[in-house]
């Protein structure tokens, strides 16, 4: 408890002073999603996709967004880059508001923004060779100072960035077929990095891939960052890779950020349920580390019809042990600072200690964990 | 320096040397197609004891899921052809076994869960047709006491409200119900053993843990044996009792879950380790193992791994290891632990200790 302790007071030592710039906000951002229906298919609803989202990404750190399938982090990473349009607030990147931006502005905003996708598979255009899969961004970002318009400039730099990412300069003639999905993720991330971008969205970079060869990919992503000063926004739903790879951790549940905190004070000493309960269900491969896990009850609700209050509610452990408190479906619990720079959004985030946790799994059964919550 | 013998064996953890439930003995499956022959799994030797539980670990396309498939006789042939070997289960061969036979011991005696529990699920048909169909293709019993014993089965797996779930369709469920709905129709006929392949890798990982805990909570109380076929080690370290880890077709390391993760005694299964992201790795970079799974139509000569391993040397190139006991009692496919490699097994081990000081929690 101590070093966790010591650990948070560090964190907000650094919080305090201010020492980094922030490179990219997001204030309030809201992604729905129109549900059609009806005879004239009219909208009969919406998928609350990102729901008031305000985050801070500090220029030059990796920071990892988590959650479970449909918790929102894939269309929060598509709609700061403009991918998908934003239903509300806003997103600004080095003081400048990247959803108000059109036309030239805009693309040239694009270049400094980037994505990596998940699959390395269905993210290549199986007719392209390499060379115009990479070149493309260029192309279209070429201008009279660049000069990426011309064939062979474009070409120089392609072979630049294949070389960057571990492949050979001639590979550039191939097509994506003719590569394995590791050399696949190599390829998507040049693509990404031609274009000289200062911020990367890396969609689930490694999910798709084999371990030997995740590892492979996470190193190369690393070294990466160093040599071009990138910022990572890294969403990822594997638990052990966002603990290895990011700086700081947002979690995301039903399109909320439940908590936010720098990597070791989260895996230490998360604060918020739901955070606690995904850190247990992590598997480990020590056999000797044999602690009792906490099963979370259920399935994660519809994001068209999230739970009132706090949309934990349904499944959350401590609500059950503090004997159901009203606030928790009535009220939606705020993101609040709990020490410097550890924020959770829960109303008794202060009532998950160790002990709770312990309680909690030892009472539960591991079987009848299937329940109806929505 | 023998030959391993197949039989038995495999279970170092075991002392009673029982008759093993299901004892895989040299199975060989090759797939021959328009490039060539693919040798999936080339001489695979492994049992399983009544009530035990092994995990079959590797990456995509080491050969895993084709062992599965070929114990339970899905492989489709041709393009498949089981080339050699034998299945003993309870005291059959099952590659002996007519078509109708086998269909008895599959789904009855012996059930399968799958990694896919959309696509392995019919999805005109309601959940409960499904259970059912399975109980009344196994027991003796009537349509009304098949479908009250498909509903017992889905609430033995935790499914709330079981009676009205058996009417609705595979689409109306969540990915973590169906998988429950998979268990239940796999335990429904009282198995001797089930095989799940991947059964948790299509799932979220709050969903993974309930399903785990969920496997493990009815192995102990059903004592079925369990092969689990998995690519992720820190899934069988908490499941099961030995693992077997695959490369290439072939077993290149053997023995119980604390031989196997505790002290590897093969550079491949320390690698995969080396692999595992973790917090005590931060800030430095993973260390990989080089290069990536060799063509299966172009074998490297002599041990499998040894154009990635950074132990090999000309032996290991010339020749191909057998699965040899390892000095802790598991076995290993390794030459590092003939008499010839003992002077690098000295850097291997060092190599190993510093491995699982960074693997730790």
């Amino acid at each position: 408890m101590t070093d966790a302790s010591s650990r948070l007071a560090e964190t907000s030592a650094a919080a305090a002073t201010g020492a980094r710039p922030v490179l990219l906000e997001t204030l309030n951002l809201k992604k729905y999603f129109p549900i059609m229906g009806g005879l004239l298919r009219h909208q009969v609803g919406s998928v609350y996709a990102v729901d008031d989202v305000s985050l801070q990404i500090y220029k030059g750190e990796t920071f990892g967004l988590v959650g479970e399938s449909g918790c929102g982090k894939t269309t929060f990473g598509r709609t700061i880059l403009r991918l998908e349009k934003a239903t509300g607030g806003s997103v600004s990147m080095d003081g400048q508001d990247v959803l108000a931006l059109h036309g030239d502005a805009l693309k040239r905003m694009r270049r400094r923004m980037q994505v990596i996708f998940q699959d390395p598979y269905g993210s290549l255009n199986p007719r392209m060779p390499i060379s115009d899969i990479i070149g493309e961004g260029l192309l279209a970002q070429g201008d009279k100072a660049n000069g990426w318009r011309k064939r062979s400039i474009r070409d120089q730099r392609v072979g630049d960035y294949l070389e960057a990412v571990g492949l050979r300069r001639d590979y550039s003639r191939r097509y994506p077929h003719e590569f394995s999905g590791g050399q696949r993720q190599r390829i998507g991330i040049a693509r990404a990095l031609a274009l000289g971008p200062e911020f990367v969205v890396c969609d689930e970079p490694v999910s798709a891939l084999d371990v030997s060869i995740q590892s492979q990919i996470l190193n190369l992503l690393s070294d990466l960052r160093a040599e071009f000063n990138l910022t990572y926004l890294f969403i990822a739903h594997n638990l052990s890779v966002v603990q290895y790879f990011c700086e700081r951790i947002g979690v995301m549940y039903l399109g909320k950020i439940v908590e936010v905190a720098a990597t070791d004070v989260l895996y230490a000493t998360p604060q918020h349920p739901y955070s606690v309960a995904l850190l247990s269900a992590i598997p480990v491969p020590d056999p000797r580390v044999r602690t009792k896990r906490l099963v979370l009850k259920g399935d994660v609700p519809s994001p068209a019809n999230p739970p009132s209050g706090c949309r934990f509610h349904t499944r959350c452990w401590l609500r059950e042990r503090l004997g159901n408190p009203a606030e928790c479906s009535t009220t939606e619990p705020p993101l609040r600072e709990l020490a410097g720079g550890h924020l959770a959004a829960c109303h008794f985030a202060e009532q998950v200690t160790a002990q709770a946790v312990q309680e909690a799994a030892a009472t539960q059964s591991v079987i009848e964990t299937a329940v109806d919550v929505d | 320096m023998t030959a391993i013998s197949p039989a038995g064996g495999a279970d170092p953890g075991a002392t009673v040397p029982d008759r093993p439930l299901l004892d895989v003995r040299g199975l060989r499956t090759y797939f021959h197609v328009m490039d060539g022959t693919v040798k999936a799994v080339d001489g695979v030797d492994f049992s399983i004891p009544p009530g035990g539980t092994v995990g079959l670990v590797g990456e995509s396309g080491c050969g895993k899921s084709v062992t599965a498939h070929s114990i339970m006789r899905l492989i489709d042939i041709p393009p498949g052809e089981i080339a050699g070997g034998e299945i003993w289960f309870d005291g059959r061969d099952l590659l002996k076994l007519s078509d109708s036979e086998m269909r008895h011991v599959r789904g009855g005696e012996i059930a399968m869960v799958f990694q896919e529990p959309m696509t392995s699920l019919n999805p005109v048909f309601t959940i409960g047709d499904q259970i059912s169909e399975a109980i009344l293709l196994h027991n003796d019993v009537n349509k009304k006491e098949a479908a009250e014993r498909a509903i017992e089965s889905l609430k033995a797996v935790g499914v709330s409200a079981p009676e009205r779930r058996v009417k609705q369709y595979p689409h109306e469920l969540s990915g973590g119900m169906r998988q429950r709905a998979m268990i239940a129709m796999a335990l429904s006929c009282n198995p001797k053993l089930v095989i799940a392949d991947e059964p948790t890798t299509a799932l979220d990982v709050t969903i993974q843990a309930q399903i785990l805990e969920l496997i493990k909570a009815l192995q102990a109380r059903t004592g079925t044996a369990l092969l689990l076929i998995t690519h992720d080690l820190a899934v069988v370290a908490e499941t099961v009792q030995t693992i077997a880890v695959m490369y290439a077709g072939r077993i290149v390391e053997a023995g119980t879950v604390d031989q196997v993760l505790l002290a590897p005694q093969h550079p491949y299964t320390q690698g995969l380790l080396n692999s595992i992201p973790g917090v005590k790795k931060r800030g430095r970079a993973l260390s990989v193992i080089k290069g990536v799974v060799p063509n299966p139509f172009r074998l490297p000569p002599g041990c499998k791994f040894q154009p990635r391993c950074p132990y090999a040397w000309e032996a290991c190139s010339a020749s191909e290891p057998e699965l040899l006991p390892a000095p802790n009692g598991a076995k290993s496919r390794c030459y590092l632990h003939s008499p010839e490699g003992a002077g690098r097994r000295e850097a291997f081990e060092k190599s190993v200790a510093a491995t699982m000081e960074s693997v730790g929690g």
